[in-house]
């Protein structure tokens, strides 16, 4: 919600000598109330209720809420999903990167477009297809259910859905960078004797360490946000296969609003947090690709 | 130590960059790959490094007598420069060029104070004192060239292979640059290979130039016999300005002197579609047409400005344009002015019929 604020100070001010910019003083106030008011109503105001609507009961009952086992098992469902799928992720991602910018081989455009799929594909449908591969009538669950294999209702089938909806952010980050940034300085390294993985380490990585990071907070604003695969494939037991946003559908629903409202100010903090640190990143980054 | 090259076939798809090349280069020289763009010369390089391999079964690559072709460019003890540097932004000029001996196993890795010693002593060697500890990023074009060569160096390869090393710099720091590396070849006398699409560049520091084209060597050779004496019409028009006539109805002149030279090879005289190539500092006007070989010619235009004077002139006799090259001196003597009438008389032709080749000095009489 911060993002659009962040945006508009990124951008460097008009210089005012410039004819073409000196638009009528009116226009440029109409402009700026019509974006202003927007992000106000639409982007302030809800976030203020949130947070509003949270403490309404005082705030023993904030706190009271997050005593709750059940908001408890949601949050650890949540960072564990989390703590699986990102890194699963920049591993998955790095790798991608490195093959569709280093090498040449048939059908990397093929791979590239298959790498934006979970963007394209309805998350709904993305929970929908690991219920018909392992859910009992699926493709392979009967064989699951013989061996005692629990996956969709369970926590695997959340970590699964959660990986397939984030698999493009660090890979959709880096190629970018990787194909701007060339192969010289790979080769470079290995004329002077550098083995494969000291390239890796020495060369690639630190070249790669800011839109990695990116790539890595981005992931896991959405792995731990994602609701509508990880709501197909979880089953919703409370305790043990809801995840945060799961949580929160529920409370609402049993017109809990004020717990429902703590636990989802929690969410907001959360990416608050992911905001704040991404436009950390980026400051960074700017700084340190200026000094280059 | 020699690099010698045999029977190499380098094809990308459909496309061939080198066609049955064979190259040997001579220890302790500084050698120019000299060519336009798309001649195989920076594949050839490639492959020499390494950092390409030929079509299987092609040939190979020695050095020093040692067939290196299925070694990576790591093992092969080369020393490669990139034409845009190829420096690790992310390390400072002394972490680059230690990079090569940092990355060694451990039981043959320098320690850290020889390491040091030996990175200070060749940004003494490269002249960059004292900016060990600057960032690649704030080097200007020239000071990043030498970082690059200081760091190939530092793992004290056995060849020096360079592409384009002088290509992303501009005109002056080019030229500053490239005396300086002839100078520098002096002093450590490596043998070293550089690719150059720039045929003033390689006629000025190598000892020895390798022209290609097409895929192929058309000529190798010292520079001056190279330049004066051309092996193709390829190598005559790639090595500096030259004027290509038809030997025309041109009686005496060049034409005499071209019949003769055909004669004595092939038994024939020339016919008016031969191809006459001339450079245009061969070309020598004159006021008045003293020689029995002069021809009659129209100025066109006069350039008088730059360190050598130019006079683009118009042949009575064919009507064809060409180029004259003279001294400032010469031509402030002639006092030519658009539209004069003078006569030329070329002082050295080279006459090209049909596959052969043949080149003669224009007798005075």
């Amino acid at each position: 919600m911060a993002a659009p604020a962040t945006r508009i100070r990124s951008v460097p001010a008009p210089t005012p000598t410039r004819p073409a910019l000196s638009d009528p003083r009116w226009l440029r106030g109409l402009l700026l109330t019509l974006t202003l008011g927007f992000i106000a109503l639409f982007l302030l105001l809800p976030l203020a209720v949130v947070f509003g609507e949270a403490f309404a009961a005082g705030v023993g009952a904030y706190f009271a809420s997050f005593a709750d086992p059940d908001a408890i098992a949601a949050i650890k469902l949540t960072f564990t999903a989390a703590a699986i799928a990102v890194p699963l992720n920049v591993v998955f991602g790095v790798a991608t990167a490195w093959a569709v910018t280093k090498f040449e081989f048939r059908g990397k455009s093929l791979l590239i477009t298959f790498i934006d799929l979970p963007f394209a594909i309805s998350p709904v449908i993305a929970g929908l297809i690991y219920v018909l591969m392992f859910g009992l009538h699926g493709w392979i669950g009967p064989w699951l259910d013989a061996h005692d294999i629990q996956i969709i209702f369970a926590v695997p089938g959340i970590v699964l859905a959660t990986i397939f909806v984030t698999v493009p952010f660090v890979a959709r980050e880096l190629i970018p960078l990787m194909q701007a940034q060339g192969t010289d300085e790979e080769l470079a390294a290995l004329t002077l004797g550098a083995s494969g993985w000291q390239i890796f380490r020495r060369v690639t990585l630190p070249n790669i360490r800011w839109g990695l990071l990116y790539g890595v907070i981005l992931c896991n604003a959405r792995a731990m946000g994602e609701f509508g695969a990880v709501s197909v494939v979880s089953g919703h037991i409370r305790g043990m296969t809801n995840t945060m946003p799961l949580h929160v559908e529920i409370l609402y629903n049993e017109y809990n609003l004020q717990a429902a409202f703590a636990v989802a100010s929690l969410l907001t903090l959360l990416a608050l947090l992911s905001l704040f640190l991404k436009s950390l990143v980026e400051w960074r980054h700017a700084r340190s690709s200026r000094a280059h | 130590m020699s690099i010698e090259v045999s029977h190499l076939r380098k094809t990308f798809g459909a496309y061939t960059a080198l066609d049955d090349v064979s190259l040997s280069v001579k220890p302790g020289q500084l050698t120019a790959l000299l060519g336009p763009s798309g001649s195989g010369k920076t594949t050839l390089l490639r492959i020499i490094a390494g950092l390409e391999f030929a079509d299987a079964g092609s040939g190979a690559v020695r050095l020093d007598g040692e067939d290196v072709s299925a070694l990576g460019p790591g093992q092969r003890g080369i020393g490669f420069v990139f034409q845009h540097y190829a420096l690790f932004r992310h390390l400072t000029v002394f972490e680059n060029i230690a990079f090569g001996l940092t990355v060694r196993r451990k039981r043959e890795r320098p320690s850290r104070a020889e390491i040091a010693e030996r990175v200070n002593r060749l940004l003494g060697l490269v002249q960059l004192d004292g900016l060990g500890q600057r960032l690649p990023t704030q080097l200007s074009g020239g000071q990043r060239q030498r970082v690059a060569l200081a760091r190939a160096l530092a793992i004290e390869p056995k060849v020096l292979l360079l592409d384009e090393p002088f290509g992303a710099l501009d005109a002056k720091v080019r030229k500053e640059l490239r005396r300086w590396l002839r100078q520098f070849h002096e002093e450590v006398n490596l043998t070293t290979l550089f690719v150059t699409h720039d045929q003033e560049e390689a006629l000025e520091i190598a000892d020895e130039v390798v022209v290609m084209n097409n895929a192929r060597i058309e000529q190798v050779g010292p520079p001056q016999a190279v330049y004066d004496h051309p092996a193709s019409p390829f190598v005559i028009e790639f090595l500096g300005n030259v004027n290509q006539l038809t030997a025309g109805t041109a009686k005496p002149s060049a034409r005499a002197a071209a019949d003769a030279a055909k004669q004595a090879v092939e038994g024939k005289v020339t016919s008016d579609g031969d191809l006459l190539y001339v450079r245009p500092h061969d070309v020598d006007i004159r006021r008045e047409p003293k020689s029995t070989h002069a021809i009659p010619v129209k100025v066109l235009h006069v350039f008088a400005a730059g360190n050598t004077g130019r006079v683009a002139l118009r042949r009575l006799d064919t009507g064809e344009a060409f180029d004259a090259e003279l001294s400032r001196v010469r031509l402030a003597e002639l006092g030519l002015h658009q539209g004069d009438s003078a006569w030329v008389v070329f002082r050295h032709v080279r006459l090209f019929p049909k596959g052969q080749f043949y080149e003669t000095d224009v007798a005075e009489d």
